[in-house]
C-alpha cells in the first residue's frame, strides 16, 4: 500500500455516493405531486452525479488518489479513488444518465414509475459506493445494497416470468453476498486490514489463500454473470424494463467485474513498490490463470447459448455473460502476467467501459423497438430500418462496437485482450493458453454471427407482420440517449489514446505495473494490419456460422434441461428444502416418541403401583380374614353394589320422568304435583326393590348351581342390557301413581306389573345366554384388547390421569368428609333421617362403607403387624437377656 | 440510587396498573406508559456514567453476615438493562392496542411490569445470590403471561415452560450453592470468583450446572423444547419480549458465569469452552433447519430465536474478545429485530387473521407499513449491511478468526443463509404473491393497524437501522460491549 501521505482528503467521493441516495428520498413525494416534475428531478439528479464524476478527473490528475469518509457502521465508510475507480464511476454515471433519459418515455408503458426511479437512484448510489470504496467493508455494504435493491428492477413488471426470474436472482444474490462476506472475513484471517491493497504474502496457509480467493471470486462472480453462477442473468435481464436491463447488463454486473479485478490485481499481489522480484508474483499468476480460464469458458459457452435465443433481450443477456467472459479473460491475463499485465488490465477494463456503452445502447435500442412494436421475438420482426432509421443507425454502431469492427470501441479492447492472451502464451509457452487464444478468436466469430443475426432479422429483410401506424421513429429523448452512447463509442473507437494515456497509464503507475506496454501498443499495433486481419477472420467465421445456422435451423436446437447447471441448482435447492422439512419431520416424530415413552413410563409406574397395592391388600385380607375369600363371594358383593346402584338409578329415573310429565301437563297445581312425585317415588322404589331382590336371587341361585363362574364375565353386559327396563318401571309407576291419586287401590296392580316386567326381563336367562355365548378365552382377549386400547393415549385419558393423579388429596378429604357425614347420620338418623338421606349422595355412601371396611382391615392388619414386630422384639430382648 | 429506582419503579407500576385499571383502561395505559418510559430513561441515564468508568454499587439487604442482596451496574448489565427496558416500553405501548379486547388485563399488566422489574434486577445483580433470586422470580412469574390466553394449547405450553424452567432453575441453584461452598459469597466482577487451585471436578460440575441451567432459558438445543411452544401461545407483545429479552437473559447468565464467576483464564485452563461452542454451533444450524419447515409464523420465529441465541452462545464459547463483543452486541440487536418480527406477526394475526406463512400472500398490499418493518427486520436477521444484524455478525466473524477457528465461519454464514431461507419467502410472498381471494380487500378488513400498535413496531424496526448505522457511536451497544469485554480479557 502507498503511504498515507500520498492520499489527499477530498469530500467529493462521499458526496457522489450520498447524493443519489438522498435524491431517492424525494422521488416518491414528487411523483405523487406531478409526474413531469419528478421526471425532471431524476434527470437532474443523475446529471449532477455525472458532472460530479466528471469533476473527479481534474481532482485526480492533481492528486493521483483521493479519499473521504462517512462516519457510520463498523467505524467509517471509507472511500478511496484511484484512476480505475474513477473510470468506473465515469462510465457508470454516463450510462445511467442515458438510461434515465431513455426511461422517461419508456416507463410510460409501465406501472410503479416512482418505484422504478427510486430504485434507480438507490442503485446508482450503491454502484458508485462499490467502485469508490476504499476498504472491503464499505465495498461489501454497497455491494449488498446494490444486489438487493436491484431485485426491484428485476421484478418490476410483476409478471409470472418476472417473479420466477426475480426469485432466482434473489437467491443467487444472497448466496453470492454470503460467499463474499466469507471471503472478506478470511482476508482478515490472512492478516489483512481490510483495505483494498495487497494482502501480506506471509499470512495464512496456501489452502486458506485459495479458499479466500475462491470465495471472493465466487461472491463477485455471481454478480458478474460468471460461469457457472450466471444462471440468474439470462432470466433476470430480459424481464426487467429495457432501461433497467441496460443498467443491469451494462453497469451493475460490472460491480462484479470490478470486484474480481481488485481481487486479482490489488488484493492477491505483492507489495506495491517499483522493484519486486518476479517470484513474488507466483501466487497472483496462479490465481490469474484460474480467472483467465473461467473467462474463456464464460465467453465461449455464453456465445453458444446466445445463438440459440429467439427473444432479442434474452440473446443480449447471454451476450452479457459472454462479454463478461472477455473481461474476465483480460483480468485473468493481467494477473497471470504479474507486473507486466498492463495489456490485460487495459484490455479488461476498457472492455468493461465499452461493454457498458454498447450493451447499454443495444438494450435501449431494443427497448425502443419493443416500445413501438411491442414485440421482442427477433424472428417476428424485420425491415424496421425504414420505420426507425435513427434507431437502426445507433444499433448498427453498437453492433459494430460489440463485434469489434475497427474504428469502433470494441475493436480496441478486444485487440488488447487478444494481445494479452498472446503475451501470456509467450511467457511460459503453455499449450493451454494457445488453445485459449484460438477459442477467443472463434468466440469473436460467434459474437459477430449473433449480431449479424440480430441486425439482419430485426432491421433488415422483409417485415414478417404488417406494422400499424404506431410503429414509427422512437421518441426524441430515447434517440438522444442512444446518440450520447454512440458518440462515446465512436470517440473511444477512434481515439483510444485519451483513455489509455489519460486513465490507464497513471492508474497502472499507481499500482506499480509497467505502463509502457500501452504506449507500445498505441504506436505499433493500433489499427495494424495484423489486428485488422483478425477482425476479418472473426467476421468470416461469424458469417459462415450465420449462413449455415440459418440454412439448417441450427439456431432452434435446444439442449435437454438437465444439461444446464440451472436445472441442477434448482434440484439442489428444492432438495435442500425437502431435507430441511424431512429433518423437521423426524424431529417432530422424535418428540412425539419421547413424550409417549415418558407417558408410558408414568403409566407403567402407576399400574405397577396399583398391582403392588392390590397384592398387599389381598395379603392383608387373607391374613385378617383367614382363607382367601372365594371369588364368587367377592363377585356377589360387587354385584350387590351394582344392583343396588341400578335400583337407585331406576328410582331416580322414574322421578325424573315424573317431573317431565308434570311439566308437560298444563294444569300444574304445586301441591298436587308434589304429591304425585311422592307417589311415583314410592311406587317406583317398591318396584325397583322387588326387581333387585329378584335379580339377587337369580345370582345366588346361580352361585348355588355353579353357573356363576361362566356368567361372571357377562354380568356387566347384562346389567347394561336390563337398564332398558328402567323405562318400563318409570312408565308403570307414573301410570299407577295417577290412579292412586284418584283413590284407587293399586297395590295388587303394582305386584302384577313387577312380575310382568321381571318375566319380560328374564334376568336368569339373559345371564345364561350371555354366559354360553362368551367363550372363556374371549373375555381375556377382550380385556387385552381393551387394555391395549387404554394404552393408546387419548386426550380424554390424559385428562383423566391428571384428575386421578391430583385426586389423591381430594379422595382423602372426601373420605374424611364422608366419614363425618356418616357419623352425623348415624347419630341423628332416628330423629330426622329424611333430611340427611336426601342430601347424601347414595353412591358415595356405598363407596364410603366399602372404604371404611377396607381401611379397618388395613388398620387392623397394621396393628397386627405391629404386635408381631413388638412380640419379636420382646422375644429377642428376652433371649438376649437370658444369654 | 438510580439502579434501585430502575428496579423498583416497575413494581410501583404493578400497583398503579391495578389501581388505575379500576378507573379506566386509558388511565392505566398512560400511567404504565409513563412509568415504563421513566424506567427506560433511568436505565439509559446510567449508560454515560458507566462509560466513564464509574461502577454503581448498592447494598440492599444483608440477610446474614455472608449473604446479602447487592446491586451493581457494570457495562454488560447496563447494556442488557437498557435493551430490556426499551423493548419493554415498546411492547407495553403495543399491548395497549393489541390487548384491548382481551380478558384479565389487570393480571396481564401486573405481571408484565413485574417481569420488567425482575429482568432489570437480573441485569443489575451484583452477586450470584441476587442474580439467582431475580432470575428465578422472573422465570417463574412469567408463567401467567405465557398462559394468558388460557386456551388448551397455551395451558400445555405453560406446563411445558414451567417444567423446563424449574429444572433449569434448580440446576442454577445447585451451581450457586456449589460456588458458595467453594468460594464463599463474592461480588460478580471481571476475573472470576473461582480459581484454578480448586478441585477440578467440582469446577467442572459447577460449570455444567450453570451452562445447562442457563442453557434451558437460553434455548441451547437439547434444552430448547419450551421455546417453540411458548411463543405462539403467548400474546404477541409478550412473545416479543420473551424472545428478545427473556431468552437472552439465559445467554446473559451464561456470560456472567463464564466471565465473572470463572474468568477467562480459568475457562481456558478447564478447556470446556470448545464444547460450549460446539453445542452453540449445532444450535445455530439445527434450529434454523427446523425453522424452515414451520408454517406457523410465530413458531418459525421462535425457532429463529433459538438459532440466533446460538450465535450469542457461540460468541461466548469462542472465548475471544472480538467474539464476546459480537455476542453482547447481538443480544441487543437481536432483541429489536426479533421484537419487530413478533410485533409484526401480532399485527398480522390481529388485523388480517394471518397465522401461517401459507396465508400471507399479498399481505403487503393490505398492511404496507407492517410488512415494510417486517422486511427490514428480516434483512437485519440475515445480516445485510448496514442493518444491526450485520454488525453483530461482523464482530462474531472477526472473533472467529481472532481465535483462529475459520470453520465456525461456515456456521455463521450458514446460519445467515438459513435465516434467509426461512424469512425471505415470507417477505416475498407478502409483497409479490397474489392472494387466492380478493374478498378481504373489499370488506376493508385487515387494513393497516392503528397508530398505537404501528408506532412501536416502526420504532423497533428503525432501531434495527439505527443500531447498524450508528454502531460505533459512544453509548451504543458496541462501546458498552467493548468496555465490558476489555475488563474480561485483561
Amino acid at each position: 500500500m502507498h503511504e498515507a501521505a500520498d492520499i489527499a482528503y477530498h469530500p467529493l467521493p462521499a458526496l457522489l455516493v450520498l447524493w443519489p441516495l438522498l435524491c431517492a428520498l424525494a422521488v416518491r413525494p414528487l411523483g405523487r405531486w406531478r409526474e413531469d416534475v419528478r421526471n425532471g428531478f431524476v434527470l437532474f439528479a443523475t446529471g449532477v452525479t455525472l458532472l460530479g464524476a466528471a469533476a473527479l478527473i481534474p481532482v485526480l490528475s492533481a492528486e493521483h488518489k483521493i479519499t473521504s469518509d462517512i462516519p457510520v457502521l463498523v467505524s467509517t465508510l471509507h472511500f478511496v479513488v484511484d484512476p480505475f475507480g474513477m473510470l468506473f464511476a465515469l462510465f457508470t454515471t454516463f450510462v445511467w444518465f442515458a438510461a434515465t433519459l431513455h426511461a422517461l418515455d419508456y416507463m410510460q408503458h409501465e406501472k410503479n414509475r416512482d418505484r422504478f426511479h427510486t430504485t434507480s437512484l438507490v442503485v446508482l448510489g450503491a454502484m458508485l459506493g462499490v467502485v469508490l470504496a476504499g476498504d472491503l467493508i464499505t465495498l461489501y455494504l454497497f455491494f449488498e445494497v446494490l444486489g438487493l435493491v436491484a431485485f426491484l428492477f428485476v421484478i418490476h413488471t410483476e409478471t409470472e416470468e418476472a417473479k420466477c426470474a426475480s426469485v432466482k436472482y434473489l437467491w443467487m444474490t444472497v448466496l453470492g453476498g454470503l460467499a463474499l462476506v466469507g471471503g472478506i472475513f478470511l482476508t482478515y484471517a490472512l492478516g489483512h486490514t481490510g483495505a483494498i491493497g495487497p494482502i501480506p504474502l506471509e499470512g495464512g496457509t496456501e489452502t486458506l489463500r485459495w479458499v479466500t480467493f475462491g470465495l471472493l471470486v465466487l461472491g463477485f462472480g455471481v454478480k458478474a454473470g460468471m460461469l457457472p453462477v450466471h444462471v440468474w442473468l439470462p432470466d433476470a435481464h430480459p424481464v426487467a424494463p429495457s432501461p433497467a436491463s441496460a443498467l443491469l447488463s451494462g453497469v451493475m454486473i460490472k460491480a462484479g467485474a470490478y470486484g474480481i479485478f481488485r481481487t486479482v490485481t490489488a488484493l492477491f499481489r505483492p507489495e506495491v513498490v517499483e522493484e519486486v522480484s518476479e517470484e513474488l508474483w507466483h501466487m497472483t499468476s496462479d490465481f490469474g490463470l484460474v480467472v483467465l480460464w473461467i473467462g474463456i469458458a464464460t465467453m465461449s459457452i455464453g456465445v453458444v447459448l446466445a445463438l440459440g435465443q429467439h427473444n432479442a433481450k434474452r440473446m443480449l443477456a447471454y451476450h452479457s455473460v459472454s462479454q463478461m467472459g472477455f473481461i474476465l479473460a483480460g483480468i485473468g491475463a493481467a494477473g497471470y502476467l504479474g507486473s507486466h499485465g498492463a495489456m490485460g488490465v487495459a484490455g479488461g477494463l476498457l472492455h468493461v467501459v465499452n461493454h457498458a456503452l454498447f450493451k447499454g445502447a443495444l438494450f435501449l435500442g431494443i427497448g425502443a423497438v419493443a416500445f413501438r412494436t411491442g414485440e421482442l421475438n427477433m424472428y417476428k420482426l424485420g425491415g424496421l430500418w425504414r420505420k426507425m432509421p435513427w434507431t437502426f443507425v445507433f444499433m448498427l454502431i453498437a453492433a459494430a462496437g460489440i463485434t469489434g469492427v475497427p474504428l469502433f470501441n470494441g475493436f480496441v479492447s478486444k485487440c488488447l485482450i487478444h494481445h494479452a492472451l498472446v503475451e501470456a502464451y509467450e511467457v511460459r509457452h503453455l499449450m493451454s493458453l494457445d488453445i485459449a487464444e484460438k477459442i477467443y478468436v472463434v468466440t469473436c466469430g460467434g459474437t459477430a454471427c449473433s449480431f449479424i443475426k440480430l441486425i439482419g432479422l430485426v432491421f433488415l429483410g422483409t417485415p414478417k407482420t404488417e406494422y400499424g401506424p404506431e410503429v414509427r421513429e422512437a421518441p426524441p429523448r430515447m434517440l438522444a440517449a442512444l446518440g450520447l452512447l454512440s458518440v462515446a463509442m465512436l470517440v473511444i473507437g477512434i481515439r483510444p489514446h485519451i483513455v489509455l494515456r489519460g486513465v490507464f497509464a497513471p492508474g497502472l503507475h499507481e499500482w506499480a505495473l509497467h505502463s509502457d506496454l500501452l504506449e507500445y501498443y498505441l504506436e505499433h499495433y493500433f489499427l495494424s494490419p495484423a489486428d485488422l486481419m483478425s477482425v476479418v477472420v472473426a467476421f468470416a467465421i461469424g458469417a459462415t456460422i450465420f449462413v449455415v445456422g440459418m440454412k439448417f435451423g441450427l439456431f432452434h436446437l435446444h439442449a435437454p434441461r438437465w444439461f444446464g447447471v440451472d436445472y441442477w441448482y434448482g434440484t439442489f435447492a428444492r432438495g435442500f428444502i425437502r431435507v430441511s422439512e424431512w429433518v423437521g419431520g423426524w424431529y417432530e416424530r422424535y418428540l412425539r416418541f419421547a413424550s409417549r415413552s415418558l407417558r408410558s413410563i408414568r403409566l407403567g409406574y402407576r399400574s405397577t403401583y396399583a398391582r403392588v397395592e392390590r397384592g398387599w391388600r389381598r395379603t392383608v385380607v387373607t391374613i385378617t380374614t383367614g382363607a382367601p375369600g372365594p371369588r364368587n363371594q367377592h363377585f356377589i358383593q360387587n354385584a350387590y353394589i351394582a344392583l343396588e346402584r341400578e335400583r337407585q338409578a331406576t328410582v331416580r329415573y322414574a322421578v325424573t320422568r315424573a317431573h317431565e310429565w308434570l311439566r308437560a301437563t298444563p294444569d300444574a297445581d304445586p301441591a298436587r304435583s308434589t304429591a304425585a312425585v311422592d307417589a311415583v317415588r314410592d311406587i317406583a322404589s317398591y318396584m325397583a326393590t322387588r326387581q333387585m331382590n329378584q335379580r339377587m336371587n337369580v345370582l345366588t341361585d346361580m352361585v348355588r348351581t355353579g353357573e356363576i363362574e361362566a356368567a361372571r364375565h357377562s354380568f356387566d353386559d347384562v346389567l347394561a342390557e336390563v337398564r332398558l327396563f328402567r323405562d318400563g318401571v318409570a312408565h308403570t309407576a307414573i301410570e299407577l301413581a295417577q290412579r292412586r291419586m284418584t283413590g284407587e287401590d293399586v297395590i295388587r296392580k303394582i305386584s302384577a306389573e313387577v312380575n310382568r316386567i321381571s318375566s319380560e326381563e328374564r334376568f336368569d336367562r339373559r345371564l345364561r345366554v350371555a354366559a354360553a355365548a362368551v367363550h372363556p378365552a374371549i373375555p381375556r382377549v377382550h380385556s387385552i384388547g381393551a387394555s391395549a386400547r387404554d394404552a393408546m393415549p387419548t386426550p380424554a385419558l390424559v385428562t383423566e390421569w391428571r384428575v386421578r393423579g391430583l385426586g389423591r388429596f381430594e379422595r382423602a378429604s372426601r373420605w374424611v368428609v364422608e366419614i363425618v357425614r356418616l357419623v352425623v347420620e348415624t347419630t341423628t338418623q332416628e330423629r330426622s333421617s329424611w333430611v340427611l338421606s336426601d342430601r347424601l349422595d347414595p353412591d358415595s355412601i356405598i363407596e364410603t362403607r366399602q372404604n371404611i371396611q377396607r381401611y379397618a382391615r388395613d388398620m387392623s392388619f397394621n396393628m397386627a403387624m405391629i404386635l408381631v414386630v413388638l412380640l419379636v422384639f420382646v422375644l429377642s430382648i428376652a433371649v438376649g437377656v437370658r444369654q | 440510587m438510580v439502579p434501585v429506582a430502575a428496579v423498583f419503579l416497575p413494581l410501583v407500576g404493578v400497583v398503579a396498573g391495578l389501581v388505575l385499571g379500576r378507573i379506566s383502561g386509558r388511565a392505566r395505559a398512560w400511567g404504565l406508559g409513563a412509568i415504563c418510559a421513566a424506567t427506560a430513561a433511568l436505565t439509559i441515564a446510567l449508560i454515560p456514567g458507566v462509560l466513564d468508568g464509574s461502577v454503581y454499587e448498592i447494598y440492599l439487604l444483608r440477610l446474614t453476615p455472608v449473604i446479602w442482596i447487592h446491586l451493581r451496574v457494570d457495562a454488560m448489565g447496563a447494556l442488557f438493562a437498557a435493551t430490556a427496558a426499551l423493548l419493554w416500553l415498546l411492547a407495553l405501548v403495543y399491548s395497549v392496542g393489541y390487548m384491548a379486547n382481551e380478558h384479565r388485563l389487570g393480571r396481564y399488566y401486573a405481571f408484565f411490569m413485574l417481569c420488567l422489574s425482575w429482568t432489570l434486577g437480573v441485569a443489575y445483580a451484583g452477586n450470584l445470590l441476587t442474580f439467582l433470586i431475580f432470575y428465578e422470580l422472573f422465570s417463574i412469574l412469567t408463567y401467567p403471561l405465557v398462559v394468558h390466553e388460557e386456551t388448551p394449547e397455551a395451558m400445555a405450553a405453560g406446563t411445558k415452560y414451567i417444567i423446563y424452567i424449574l429444572m433449569g432453575g434448580s440446576l442454577v441453584l445447585l451451581g450457586v450453592v456449589f460456588t458458595f461452598f467453594l468460594a464463599g459469597e463474592q461480588t460478580l466482577a471481571a476475573g472470576g470468583i473461582l480459581n484454578a487451585t480448586m478441585d477440578r471436578t467440582s469446577l467442572l460440575v459447577i460449570f455444567w450446572c450453570f451452562i445447562v441451567g442457563f442453557g434451558v432459558k437460553a434455548a441451547l438445543v437439547p434444552m430448547h423444547g419450551w421455546v417453540p411452544d411458548a411463543h405462539p401461545a403467548a400474546p404477541a407483545p409478550f412473545s416479543a419480549v420473551l424472545s428478545g429479552v427473556m431468552v437472552a437473559a439465559g445467554s446473559f447468565g451464561i456470560m456472567r458465569v463464564a466471565f465473572q464467576v470463572f474468568g477467562v483464564e480459568l475457562l481456558a485452563e478447564l478447556g470446556v469452552m470448545p464444547v460450549l461452542a460446539g453445542i452453540a454451533a449445532f444450535t445455530v444450524v439445527f434450529a434454523a433447519i427446523l425453522a424452515v419447515g414451520q408454517d406457523n409464523i410465530k413458531r418459525r420465529l421462535a425457532y429463529s430465536t433459538i438459532s440466533q441465541m446460538g450465535y450469542v452462545a457461540l460468541g461466548v464459547g469462542l472465548l475471544g474478545a472480538e467474539a464476546t463483543i459480537g455476542a453482547l452486541v447481538h443480544v441487543t440487536n437481536h432483541a429489536f429485530m426479533k421484537g419487530t418480527l413478533f410485533l409484526c406477526a401480532g399485527l398480522l394475526i390481529k388485523r388480517a387473521g394471518i397465522h401461517n406463512v401459507s396465508e400471507i400472500a399479498g399481505a403487503a398490499k393490505r398492511m404496507p407499513v407492517t410488512m415494510a418493518a417486517f422486511a427490514l427486520a428480516t434483512l437485519g436477521m440475515i445480516g445485510t449491511p448496514p442493518l444491526s444484524g450485520f454488525i453483530s455478525k461482523w464482530y462474531l466473524g472477526l472473533g472467529i478468526l481472532d481465535v483462529d477457528q475459520p470453520l465456525y465461519l461456515a456456521v455463521l454464514l450458514g446460519g445467515a443463509l438459513l435465516a434467509a431461507i426461512y424469512l425471505l419467502p415470507i417477505v416475498y410472498a407478502a409483497y409479490f404473491k397474489t392472494p387466492p381471494t380478493i374478498a378481504a380487500e373489499d370488506t376493508g378488513e385487515g387494513a393497516e393497524a392503528p397508530a398505537s400498535m404501528l408506532v412501536p413496531t416502526v420504532i423497533a424496526s428503525t432501531l434495527t437501522l439505527v443500531l447498524g448505522l450508528a454502531a460505533t457511536v459512544p453509548g451504543f451497544p458496541y462501546s458498552l460491549a467493548r468496555m465490558a469485554t476489555e475488563a474480561f480479557f485483561r
